[in-house]
């Protein structure tokens, strides 16, 4: 039991960390011209010369716009304790006008100890949002609206965010409209008269460079030498980790993953598998690990379905992809009934099985989303006369049957001709 | 279907109710009120080898499952599991959670089939909160939007988590070999792929595969469980997707063992799997299907022996299978069902010896397992005639002479006009039955009705019969269209699309072939003679 200690507590730190937004993006955002030294320089500009910005933050998922944002915000609640505060809205949750008027009400309520009523209508909470902002311009107090998913506030009216944008207008208030959005091009989705109220300031995500990630990996994984582990424990972790990330083997998994994946986000997300899969007798990582990081992320799912099948259910996709050859561009239960029978009757197999049967193979098909019908229209007809269409490749099936473990021999020559 | 599996496979996974109910239940109002306690699994907890030995062929996904959860306290990414249907995605994780002994939220989108009673049902596990009588069997919070779970959800999670920080600091003295319950709770959402289905299911979708970033919450585990792979749920939005976990289907060699698992006399158990096993794995490998039929022709496997505790040796084998074998080749074209009649043993014993097998079951085959009325059956088989055959022939099909002439010219056909037919044929297929006109299947009813009027009084059956059908067959009409309505909710026939010109109603038949020689046979009806082929 004592060994398992430092390697239960190394596991929770570092998987922790990995969950920690802040922990991970604070050493990428510390050179003076990244991300974060931008947007810090621009809001703290709006709060102290008292003025209204609006900024779209606009990247691929994953690539830490929240995160940037919430570190940024953190670092001006400090700043300037009492001049700064902060709303929140999702475009997945509030989209709906009415919500989000709602919540806004709700989260200015709950800043300055206001009691909120929940039967406030919607002409009420607008009123009161456009007086609180007058109030807070007054106070010299500067709101940071925050709002995630902005492309979902520009469907329909977009009319919270040209209330928002419109008060913003009026010389007395102070607000700071923050907008995030993985669709790049988020201020075309603007209408008109919202876009001209909007400054329209960019800032980008690209990826991060390699080296960033590779200073990033040692942070992540390097254990403090604190007295909570026992002293040996923590060198020899750390000694392990140089060794792994000095690997050529190593940098081979590391580009293969690379070339795939490119967020930070699925980089951590390979990292908390491979710590996830730490060894804790020993409490270290070993590149077998990372090795099994990488295969777990690099699923083939149609593969794994087509192997999942019953010998009769490779015998129907067989006949599928034959009628396909063909060329018969549509085809239904029936004819690839049909075409079975064929092959029975011309090679002898033993797996000639009854219609109801195969029925049942065919829905178990469609469960695992390897075939599906071919239209939605056809509603009025039974499944058997509703034309059907493969959703695996022929390449798919081939590798599937291959690796299957009970393929008869005859399926692969059948697929061949 | 939710994945059933059999008591005596794997241990039952018991509600959270049945679980900490401890008062009788003759008692109307329970005097039992949840704690902190009953988010755990609620009974005792069992160890790592009772879990394996619990589930045969799980052994890697169970150890990746609990290294994916972690040591005690520690945080989690959003976890998918998916596998196919009974591969024991739900049992595993509820086992592993019972084995780790930490607290839970167990909700089944199968059962919540609305956004707004998932939300509340996951409130009122969080916010300890049961549905009695003393409060009307209403939730905690009323909840039905997104928005308004993630500010509740944040709150009933702070107060759970202040509660498990308390109780973990102070020693547990009434289970001191329990496993610490931890700081962290884990909410596992089941069925998540009906999700799609739901109206504006792509949103909800979306929300919960962000639930994690929007909540912020590190001491919230989420696991989701599919029964579909993660690409169905790729959208254009785009999301981080979850850390997945797959559940292959079973070898013959898992199934082999779970099958064995809590058998009385496994000797013999294992001798009649070596027979059946393997041809019904090349039809399907779900534990669910395979365990019924497995049932039925195991009763049928020991029918010969007295004793049913015997390990049987290589003779009695024999005898055995050959008991079973003609059995099981007419199993495999069954679904769910083993035909036979469980009164007469001996008297099927006999016949089977005659080897005159094959044809009995056709027989058997052909005998109609639901009832009809005679009327019924007449409209059935006048709606298959007028959906296969072609509407210009009727006049040529069903005049007085009853029955097609069916000795055509022999010509020889040439090559074209072979494979014009052949296309003819696929575009047949294709399209799939006819449709007609509701006067034209009551025409043909009319027709084919009085045939098997006349064929009724020829054959000679009780008396009371044909006079009957006779008086009736004046006041035919209102019956008819009832029973075409009652036809139509059996999906026998279905209304297709009517024509825009007429404006009258076309109907479609959706019986097979297979059930309208059983529906003629029954009639005694002639309907290979009336039936159109090209």
């Amino acid at each position: 039991m004592g060994k398992e200690i430092p390697a239960e507590k190394s596991l929770n730190l570092i998987r922790g960390r990995l969950c920690d937004p802040s922990f991970i993006f604070r050493p990428l955002s510390a050179s003076s011209d990244s991300n974060y030294s931008k947007l810090k320089f621009i809001v703290s500009t709006s709060i102290t010369e008292g003025c209204n910005n609006s900024i779209l933050l606009l990247g691929p998922r994953g690539s830490g716009k929240a995160a940037v944002l919430d570190l940024v915000v953190g670092d001006l609640l400090e700043q300037f304790p009492d001049s700064v505060s902060v709303i929140r809205l999702n475009g997945l949750l509030h989209s709906d006008d009415n919500c989000a008027f709602k919540e806004i009400a709700r989260q200015l309520c709950m800043e300055h100890h206001l009691l909120f009523s929940k039967m406030a209508s919607f002409d009420e909470n607008s009123h009161f949002i456009i007086a609180m902002l007058r109030e807070c311009g007054l106070a010299h107090k500067t709101i940071i609206f925050v709002l995630d998913e902005f492309d979902m506030f520009a469907q329909g009216k977009q009319r919270l965010l040209y209330s928002l944008l419109d008060a913003m207008q009026s010389v007395t208030s102070q607000a700071v409209v923050i907008g995030i959005s993985s669709r790049l091009d988020a201020d075309q989705l603007l209408e008109k008269r919202v876009r001209s109220r909007f400054s329209h300031r960019k800032i980008l995500f690209l990826p991060p460079s390699r080296d960033e990630l590779d200073g990033l990996l040692e942070h992540l994984l390097s254990l403090p030498a604190d007295s909570s582990f026992p002293s040996g424990y923590v060198s020899r972790f750390n000694d392990k980790i140089k060794n792994i990330t000095s690997d050529r083997r190593f940098k081979d998994i590391l580009k293969t993953f690379f070339n795939a994946h490119s967020t930070v986000n699925s980089f951590l997300k390979f990292i908390f598998c491979a710590v996830s899969l730490m060894n804790l007798e020993s409490g270290l990582l070993s590149l077998e690990n990372f090795k099994a990081a990488l295969s777990s992320m690099q699923r083939q799912p149609k593969l794994e379905a087509v192997r999942d099948c019953s010998v009769l259910e490779l015998y129907l996709l067989v006949c599928m992809r034959r009628l396909e050859v063909k060329e018969q561009s549509s085809y239904n239960f029936i004819s690839v009934m049909k075409e079975y029978k064929a092959i029975h009757d011309s090679f002898q197999t033993s797996d000639y099985y009854a219609q109801n049967v195969c029925i049942r193979g065919f829905e178990h098909l469609r469960e695992r989303q390897v075939i599906c019908y071919a239209e939605n229209r056809g509603q009025s007809q039974t499944g058997e006369y509703r034309p059907m269409k493969l959703l695996i490749s022929a390449s798919e099936l081939h590798q599937g049957m291959r690796s299957h473990a009970c393929c008869p021999a005859i399926l692969l020559k059948l697929l061949d001709h | 279907m939710p994945p059933k599996e059999e008591s005596s496979k794997v241990t039952r996974r018991s509600t959270r109710s049945s679980a900490s109910v401890t008062v009788e239940n003759s008692e109307p109002i329970e005097s039992h009120t949840p704690t902190i306690d009953d988010l755990t699994f609620g009974e005792e907890s069992i160890t790592i080898d009772a879990v394996l030995s619990n589930f045969p062929g799980r052994r890697s996904q169970i150890f990746d499952f609990i290294r994916l959860m972690g040591p005690l306290d520690c945080p989690t990414l959003p976890i998918m599991i998916y596998g196919g249907a009974s591969t024991g995605k739900t049992s595993v994780v509820l086992q592993v959670l019972r084995h780790l002994n930490r607290p839970f939220v167990y909700s089944s989108c199968r059962t919540c089939y609305n956004p707004r009673i998932l939300f509340e049902s996951i409130l009122n596990q969080l916010l300890l909160h049961r549905k009695c009588s003393l409060n009307g069997y209403s939730s905690a919070k009323r909840c039905d939007k997104p928005s308004d779970f993630v500010n509740l959800l944040r709150e009933a999670l702070s107060s759970v988590i202040k509660t498990l920080e308390s109780t973990s600091g102070t020693s547990r003295s009434d289970k001191p070999d329990e496993k610490p319950m931890g700081k962290m709770v884990y909410l596992i959402l089941d069925n998540v792929d009906l999700i799609r289905d739901w109206d504006k299911g792509t949103i909800i979708l979306q929300f919960l595969f962000s639930l994690y970033t929007v909540l912020k919450m590190p001491q919230l585990g989420i696991i989701l469980i599919s029964g579909l792979p993660p690409d169905v749920y790729y959208s254009n939005m785009g999301y981080t997707d979850p850390i997945p976990l797959y559940f292959p289907e079973y070898s013959e060699e898992d199934l082999r063992q779970i099958f064995l698992r809590n058998q009385p006399n496994r000797k013999l158990y294992s001798a009649f799997l070596d027979v059946v096993l393997k041809p019904f794995c090349r039809v399907t490998r779900r534990v669910e299907e395979l365990s019924t039929t497995f049932s039925l022709l195991f009763r049928k496997f020991c029918e010969p022996l007295d004793d049913l505790g015997i390990s049987p040796n290589e003779d009695m084998k024999r005898r055995l299978y050959s008991h079973l074998k003609p059995l099981i080749a007419h199993c495999l074209n069954e679904i769910f069902r083993v035909s036979s009649h469980p009164h007469d043993g001996e008297t099927r014993g006999e016949r089977r010896q005659k080897a005159s097998y094959s044809s009995e079951n056709r027989e058997e085959l052909e005998i109609l397992d639901f009832h009809m009325s005679t009327s019924a059956k007449f409209l059935l088989l006048s709606a298959f005639l007028a959906s296969r055959n072609p509407a210009t022939l009727d006049a040529s099909t069903f005049d007085s002479t009853g029955g097609m002439d069916n000795r055509k010219r022999k010509r020889k056909a040439s090559e074209k006009s072979m494979e014009k037919k052949e296309i003819a044929e696929q575009e047949a297929v294709m399209k799939g039955p006819g449709s007609f006109p509701l006067e034209r299947l009551l025409a043909i009813f009319q027709c084919i009705a009085s045939v098997g009027d006349s064929s009724f009084g020829e054959e000679d059956e009780e008396e009371e019969n044909t006079t009957g059908y006779d008086k009736e067959n004046n006041n035919l009409m209102s019956d008819i269209l009832l029973q075409v309505s009652s036809l139509c909710d059996a999906n026998f026939l279905i209304k297709s699309g009517s024509c825009p010109l007429e404006g009258s109603i076309r109907y479609r038949s959706m019986v097979s072939e297979d059930l309208a020689q059983k529906v003629a046979k029954s009639l005694s009806f002639p309907l290979s003679k009336y039936l159109y082929r090209r």
